[in-house]
């Protein structure tokens, strides 16, 4: 399953055939123009190729990286949650909400955690057992979250009082680096190590490859998707308590963006190493990829409604080349 | 007129569909179509119908070639082609169905509904005087039979000559059938030709004037239905007599131990009062399409929404529930259809070797050694002899033979011995022959292990070739047994059509 283990990368290599020298084309095309949109920045844009700016980007795409990150598992049993965004909106200002109430830090951490639980329950609910496609029914839940989300916050921001430990997770640095880019290393490497090196990945990926087959083979499919919906949420709610301690505060709508971002993330990852599939690797990289765009042209000045387009224009590409390879079905 | 299709060859990628078939249809006749599914029947009428076009051969229209590139020009040459799973739009009234897309119109755009709905009323008069259907109601409240009437007077509403008619009694209950049997007749009369394909060969008896029968591919014969027994059909769509033989020495080394027991066991319209498997032995089950074979024994396997009053695995009582209750009490199955049911094409052949057992390879908390799932997949590879340029090779790039070995080393993957039941299905369907020998041999080699073995097949020299003991199917229940003294093509024949040998 590993995609950069010796024996894959091997077997292409030693392939004669033309069929999997097509196939190597089109699993790192897309980290090839990730890299060639660096090696652009870097001769047009002045300070784009610096450490600072470097680390910049890190910290800038760390909450994206994470959600895509719980994303990935969705898209992998082939259920999309269309709900991180307002989970993250929700996290963002409930940790908040709870601090300024008093609540001790690890006990406002946890509180997050729980409503990201509960939020994934509900969502694998009425998904497993309810029986409603996931994109109908985390479309309703993130109607449902937002709503709760301004009925707490009457749509203003929470600050002030806000506990500096707390901001630190958001704005620290250790030797320099930008705590949140650990965090989001950290996410990364545990989403990748469950999706590919334990059972509870292969079966995720068994369901979402074959449901039949998988249903034939004795897993229990009901139960990976529903896993999946609430690792979705889980990361979502994680993203969003970082997100209110990078801003400093606990904006409402904050987490709106989150939603398409990280969906694009997962297509572009989508389209490299195994392509069709969704994987942790290919979506860090696809968040790295949205991160090298914003960055870039930010620095050249741009408006963001141009990085809103540029966006939408990437993420076209992006499933045009998945459903040219492999059927994306993924309602 | 007539249409005549010959020398039709269809290539897919990986089989023959068909393979220099000529057969011609008339407008004066109802023109039975019969052959076991992958017979080629549905590639034929694709064709003639214009869904297809053929990799090689003719098709003439009164002597007059012509060149049938899609439904549309089918149609505009009289084709039209009603399909088995029904292209009526549920919501919709028959009316709005039968004149689908050919609406009397107001300025181009808004529909006359007053004009609509005399206008299929005059189409199902003029076709079927005698029939009666409520044209305003929505299709999903009228009974089966009438719908397929509104389909059938949607595909005369053009110009049509001949009219394909794939199973279209399959959904109705038998009390409709005789309507439709009615209306089938009457066409020739008015005209318009029937191509009929059925798997009720009663049916096909009783309504055709020809028949031609298809095996594997290839034109069989066609003759007027006079000169056709039933017996002669099933004989005609099954002998394959003349094939390479892979019998091997079918050992009869059976023990006394029954590994599967079960009594009363039904699943849908399928009910099998009793059915034992000795330890060592290979059972074959056979019928025709839709006999409840298949049924049976995939249902042994997942026994989702059947019943049964008693079960036992290797002598321990067992609570038919769930696949992985079934796989726990250890039977496994090699389905057909490996595509679709067993394996995973984006996968490596590793992967797909440890999609049943991956915590083979675990190292505590669920976590994988890759060392040892390799090790493991390595193993299943030389026992099986899979051809691959290393486990990572992806499934899907695989020969037909090679991904049937994957979908049975799935159960021997970390669990040699685990299954004393093991089912297969269609096990060499699209399986080159040399692999199939093998895929044999293995399966005597699990039958000598101790594992019994059930194989539900519809290639009875398979079945001739591997089996101790046959069970022939009928109207979804067993018929006796057949002891292997007693073996032969006809007698299975003559077991599954219900007609003494």
């Amino acid at each position: 399953m590993s995609d950069l283990t010796p024996s894959t990368t091997t077997v292409s290599a030693q392939s004669p055939t033309g069929f999997l020298r097509k196939d190597l084309v089109q699993r790192y095309s897309t980290l090839v123009v990730l890299v060639l949109m660096f090696a652009v920045f870097t001769v047009t844009v002045d300070k784009f190729m610096t450490p600072q700016n470097l680390l910049n980007i890190a910290q800038q795409i760390s909450m994206l990286t994470i959600v895509g990150a719980g994303l990935t598992f969705g898209f992998a049993a082939k259920e999309m949650d269309l709900s991180v965004g307002f989970s993250v909106g929700l996290a963002g200002v409930l940790v908040p909400l709870m601090l300024v109430a008093g609540v001790s830090l690890p006990l406002a951490l946890l509180g997050g955690l729980a409503a990201g639980l509960a939020i994934g329950a509900v969502n694998a609910a009425l998904v497993t057992l309810v029986g409603i496609p996931s994109l109908i029914a985390t479309l309703a839940t993130g109607s449902i979250l937002f709503g709760i989300n301004f009925l707490m916050t009457g749509g203003r921001a929470i600050y002030g009082g806000l506990p500096d430990t707390y901001l630190w997770l958001g704005q620290g640095r250790v030797a320099g680096i930008p705590v949140l880019a650990f965090f989001m290393l950290a996410a990364v490497a545990i989403a990748w190590f469950v999706m590919e090196r334990t059972i509870f990945g292969r079966y995720i990926y068994a369901v979402g490859g074959n449901q039949k087959a998988a249903e034939l083979s004795g897993v229990k499919v009901r139960r990976y998707k529903a896993a999946a919906l609430v690792v979705c949420a889980v990361f979502a709610v994680m993203a969003g308590t970082l997100l209110a301690a990078r801003l400093g505060s606990g904006q409402p709508n904050a987490g709106e963006r989150y939603l398409l971002d990280g969906l694009a993330t997962v297509f572009i990852g989508m389209t490299m190493l195994r392509p069709g599939t969704a994987t942790v690797l290919g979506t860090f990289f696809g968040a790295l990829f949205i991160g090298v765009i914003n960055n870039g042209l930010n620095l050249m000045g741009m408006d963001t409604y141009i990085q809103s387009i540029v966006k939408g224009v990437i993420i076209l590409v992006a499933v045009a080349v998945v459903s040219r390879s492999t059927k994306l079905n993924l309602l | 007129m007539e249409i005549v299709l010959s020398d039709i060859t269809m290539q897919f990628p990986g089989t023959l569909a068909l393979d220099g078939v000529t057969a011609g249809f008339r407008t004066d006749e109802v023109h039975g179509l019969i052959g076991e599914n992958g017979a080629g029947k549905s590639t034929l009428v694709n064709i003639l119908g214009g869904s297809l076009q053929p990799s090689a051969g003719t098709v003439q229209i009164d002597g007059r070639a012509v060149r049938l590139a899609s439904p549309h020009d089918a149609l505009l040459q009289g084709i039209a082609h009603v399909s088995q799973e029904g292209s009526l739009v549920p919501g919709l009234n028959g009316a709005e169905n039968i004149l689908l897309g050919a609406e009397p119109r107001v300025a181009g755009a808004m529909i006359r509904t007053g004009a609509l709905k005399a206008e299929a009323e005059a189409l199902v008069a003029k076709w079927f005087p005698q029939v009666r259907i409520d044209l305003a109601r929505p299709v999903s409240e009228l009974p089966m039979a009438d719908r397929k009437v509104i389909e059938i007077v949607r595909a005369l509403r053009g110009a049509a000559r001949i009219v394909i008619l794939d199973e279209p009694t399959a959904t109705l209950p038998a009390r409709e059938k005789e309507q439709l049997w009615g209306i089938i007749r009457q066409l020739p009369k008015q005209g318009v030709g029937v191509v009929l394909i059925s798997h009720f060969l009663s049916e096909i008896k009783a309504l055709s004037d020809r028949i031609t029968v298809l095996r594997d591919g290839r034109h069989i014969r066609t003759d007027p239905s006079a000169s056709m027994s039933e017996h002669d059909m099933v004989d005609m769509m099954l002998r394959r007599s003349g094939g390479a033989n892979l019998r091997g020495a079918a050992g009869a080394a059976q023990s006394t131990e029954v590994v599967l027991d079960v009594a009363g066991w039904s699943v849908g319209a399928i009910e099998v009062p009793q059915f034992r498997l000795h330890a060592g032995e290979i059972v074959g089950l056979i019928g025709l399409t839709g006999a409840g074979h298949f049924g049976f024994a995939r249902s042994l396997h997942n026994p989702v929404g059947g019943r049964c009053r008693a079960m036992s695995v290797a002598g321990k009582p067992v609570r038919p529930g769930s696949v992985s209750q079934m796989q726990k009490a250890g039977i496994a199955l090699v389905p057909d259809h490996r595509m679709e049911y067993a394996l995973i094409g984006e996968w490596s052949v590793r992967e797909n070797l440890a999609m049943v057992h991956p915590s083979f390879a675990g190292i505590g908390g669920g976590v994988l050694s890759m060392q040892r799932e390799e090790a493991e997949a390595q193993r299943v590879m030389r026992l099986l002899n899979v051809k691959a340029h290393s486990s990572g090779q992806l499934l899907k790039t695989l020969s037909g033979g090679n991904k049937q070995k994957i979908s049975i080393g799935k159960w021997l993957y970390g669990a040699e011995g685990r299954y004393r039941v093991m089912i297969f299905i269609e096990p060499t369907e699209g399986v080159d022959i040399g692999a199939k020998a093998e895929i044999y041999a293995e399966m005597r080699r699990l039958a000598a292990s101790g594992v019994g073995i059930i194989i539900a097949s519809s290639d009875l020299l398979e079945i001739e070739s591997v089996a101790h003991r046959v069970i022939p199917f009928a109207n979804q229940r067993p018929g006796p047994e057949i002891a292997q003294s007693g073996f032969s093509e006809s007698a299975f024949i003559a077991a599954i059509s219900g007609v003494a040998a």
